[in-house]
């Protein structure tokens, strides 16, 4: 097999068709937005529909039996541009839900077969998203170098605590890998160029057959949010804040100067736990004698009431932990990654507690 | 004159004479600026100019007491924050001994609790230790030990940007700050656009946060549920990052360390004193770190985590990871000590002496009134300890002493 570092047989675009080289191979083709609902684009249609409701359904895009489902072992130019079509699908539903689920999907598809190829052609899906990355000697025990920059963009979203740049194999501005980092590190990446094509697609009008399905996909994503239903409780259950929040909180009550994330993660903790502007701003004054204006005019802007209009999110533990505000880890803190994950988690029991003891006395 | 207007003065004669020489960062353009202006303590933000000529001539015409620029680079420095449209950020590191624990234990600081007036030297508490207060009005001193502890800091620092990020040393901007500490900047395009999640990772790095050898547990799973046990894993290190790291310090701390200094550091199992050569060749350098008597894994890691709080750098974590930070600027003064921030190579960092080369007041003499200052270093010479006396001082000094708030100018 010859190294050519840009190209792509049919068969692994087909595989891979969120490749730079799948545009190149479709444009001469020069597909409009109308040939869809034509009969002979049908079918292409269809395993597109398949794509993204699988992605909603089971988080993959190909049906666990080849057999039984519209994936085109044969006529891999339509397998190839299914992708482009499900991409349009997906932004017609307008749905953030289902653009996520399904860049996952596909991500995690293509690992799965990537896991499977030669170093060879991995190193060229790398080189495709512009990555700094070459094979090592063949007697090294690593089989990639990878530039700590490309490493970081993508290793800083996992969680576990090999993925730490801390922990890795960084030297001299590379990070020495084996061939399953690689690929799980592509994911990221997949998943990234794949959600980034949703924001650059600009239709403004879908023909009629295409808005059908994707109400259709809406409906679908809809049942699997509800499924999927994970939210705080109405009320604010105190007892279930995480020991950082609590150590603020009480520093806050005392009167006593927080940093700056401190105050931050404090207020945007209330906030996404759904406590109101006011209460918050109600909390901080009643502690002590913050400026009510100000403190008000700073949890709107954390809450998205003011400026961009976006709510700010709670900062994640290994945040905190970067900036010290981490503090009193307990138990449950050993298996989440968020202040909030703990907050859901134990509110879930220190309400049943509340129930089961008010049971008991009354 | 007032002891502000004389400082003034000398700010205004700094920004005003053509040959004090302010260098423009690179993408001039796209950076924002800012100055904080002397008299009114009013911070002038999102300004941008077209080039330093023109900036120095605002510079002039203002005075500020203190000049910062963006570290990030946007598409429209002079809107607001959500509009500028960020392009990317220089990698920034802040060294300031008011972070950090130095050797002279900041004895020279004053704090005056805010509520009740009690008062004392050294740290600042975090409570009044006579009303519970905690806030604090704090009059700072830099003094040798402070630099030099920044320096040690700076050092190790900058060893992990050039042998492990494989940094050369002349894609590093190493600056003193001006007041007690340095500062480096990375300008290269590769850290340009990572975002604050991945700079968090860098300080993790450089700050040795989660290091996982030194993790005494690890996740199993038992039956139903997930359960934390000790485990007696092997220990072992690898010749990568902070691995290689652990076992230079070791080695560097077993080579030279007494008795008396491992057990400072709660490393009292004698045998790491008594096997150091052993240690150093069978273990450190073979692997065999099973192989020397009387030293269990659970001592190898208490090594380690002391070998890791040596070698990891003390920055401010909040700097580096803010990607809309704002920094002082090369070439203008600091407001606290009337100091350049000033860059210089990075292989000078041993011999770079900020008490003599970031002066930029070298002319004339005041006489002020002292009311209190420990021994100090300036310009080559030393001064003090002064107390309530009028002494005829170099501008640099007086300037300093009177921003530190321990002298006004004599009439
Ligand atoms: S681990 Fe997370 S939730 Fe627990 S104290 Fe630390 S930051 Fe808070
Ligand atoms: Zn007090
Ligand atoms: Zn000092």
């Amino acid at each position: 097999m010859s190294i050519d570092s840009t190209g792509f047989t049919k068969g692994e675009l087909a595989k891979y068709p969120f490749l730079k080289e799948t545009a190149r191979y479709l444009s001469p083709l020069d597909l409009q937005i109308e040939d869809l609902v034509s009969p002979d684009m049908h079918q292409i249609l269809d395993r597109a529909m398949e794509r993204v409701t699988l992605a909603i359904t089971d988080l993959t895009i190909r049906p666990l039996s080849s057999e039984q489902g519209k994936y085109f072992l044969k006529d891999l130019q339509k397998e190839i541009l299914s992708f482009p079509v499900a991409i349009m699908l997906v932004s017609a539903t307008g749905n953030s839900f289902i653009k996520k689920r399904y860049a996952l999907a596909e991500a995690k598809q293509a690992t799965c077969l990537l896991a499977l190829e030669s170093k060879m052609l991995i190193l060229k899906v790398a080189l495709d998203f512009s990555w700094k990355i070459a094979l090592t000697s063949s007697d090294d025990v690593f089989d990639f170098i990878l530039y700590f920059s490309d490493f970081l963009q993508n290793a800083s979203h996992l969680h576990d605590a090999k993925w730490k740049l801390v922990n890795s194999t960084l030297s001299e501005g590379n990070v020495y890998l084996n061939k399953r980092n690689v690929v799980r590190l592509l994911q990221e990446e997949i998943k990234r160029r794949i959600e980034r094509r949703f924001s650059n697609v600009s239709i403004d009008r879908y023909p009629s057959e295409i808005s059908v399905l994707a109400e259709k996909l809406k409906t679908l994503a809809a049942e699997r949010i509800e499924q999927a239903e994970t939210d705080f409780p109405k009320i604010v259950v105190q007892e279930a804040f995480p020991p950082c929040i609590n150590a603020l909180y009480d520093g806050a009550s005392k009167n006593h100067h927080l940093s700056h994330m401190g105050r931050f993660a404090l207020t945007t903790f209330l906030v996404n736990i759904g406590m109101s502007v006011d209460s918050v701003t109600e909390l901080f004054v009643s502690f002590s004698d913050y400026n009510e204006r100000l403190t008000r005019y700073q949890v709107e802007h954390i809450a998205g009431e003011r400026g961009s209009g976006t709510k700010y999110a709670c900062p994640q533990c290994s945040i905190l932990q970067t900036h010290n505000v981490c503090k009193n880890r307990d138990d449950l803190c050993k298996y989440i990654y968020h202040p909030l994950r703990y907050y859901q988690n134990k509110s879930k029991t220190a309400l049943q507690d509340q129930l089961k003891n008010s049971k008991n006395t009354q | 004159m007032s002891s502000r207007d004389f400082v003034y003065s000398k700010f205004a004669e700094f920004y005003n004479n053509p040959s004090s020489f302010i260098p423009a960062p690179t993408s001039f353009e796209h950076r924002e600026f800012a100055y904080l202006m002397f008299k009114e303590r009013f911070m002038v933000r999102h300004k941008r100019f077209e080039s330093i000529q023109v900036f120095q001539s605002v510079l002039t015409r203002n005075v500020p007491s203190d000049v910062y620029h963006s570290c990030a680079y946007y598409e429209q420095p002079d809107l607001e924050m959500d509009k500028k449209g960020w392009i990317g950020s220089d990698l920034v590191f802040d060294i300031d001994a008011d972070h950090i624990p130095t050797k002279c234990g900041k004895i020279h600081d004053e704090w005056l609790c805010q509520k009740c007036e009690f008062n004392g030297k050294g740290i600042t508490p975090e409570q009044c230790p006579l009303c519970g207060g905690d806030r604090f009005s704090v009059k700072t001193w830099l003094c040798d030990l402070c630099l030099e502890s920044t320096r040690v800091e700076t050092a190790k620092l900058i060893d992990m940007l050039t042998k492990d990020f494989g940094f050369a040393t002349n894609e590093m901007h190493v600056f003193f700050s001006g007041h007690r500490g340095y500062h480096v900047h990375v300008e290269d395009e590769a850290v340009r656009s990572l975002d604050a999640l991945s700079r968090k990772e860098i300080v993790d790095y450089v700050t040795g946060l989660g290091l996982s050898v030194l993790n005494k547990t690890s996740k199993e799973k038992f039956g139903k549920g997930r359960k934390r046990v000790a485990t007696a894993k092997k220990f072992k290190l690898h010749n990568y990052g902070w691995n290689r790291r652990l076992k230079i310090g070791m080695t560097k701390l077993l080579s030279t360390a007494t008795v008396e200094d491992l057990k400072n550091l709660e490393l009292r199992n004698n045998n790491l004193f008594k096997n150091k050569t052993v240690i150093l060749r069978r273990a450190i350098e073979e692997g065999r770190w099973d192989s020397i008597p009387g030293v269990s894994v659970a001592t190898w890691l208490k090594l380690a985590e002391q070998v890791k709080n040596l070698e990891s750098a003390n920055i401010d974590t909040v700097v580096t990871t803010d990607i809309h930070r704002l920094i002082r600027m090369n070439g203008t003064l600091h407001g606290k000590t009337g100091l350049l921030k000033m860059e210089f190579p990075a292989h000078q960092l041993d011999d770079f002496d900020p008490l003599t080369q970031a002066i930029a007041f070298k002319k004339g003499t005041t006489k002020v009134f002292v009311s209190n200052t420990p021994e100090f270093r300036l310009g080559g010479a030393t001064w003090g300890p002064y107390k309530n006396v009028n002494v005829v001082l170099p501008t640099a000094a007086a300037v300093m002493l009177i921003l530190k708030g321990r002298a006004e100018v004599a009439n």
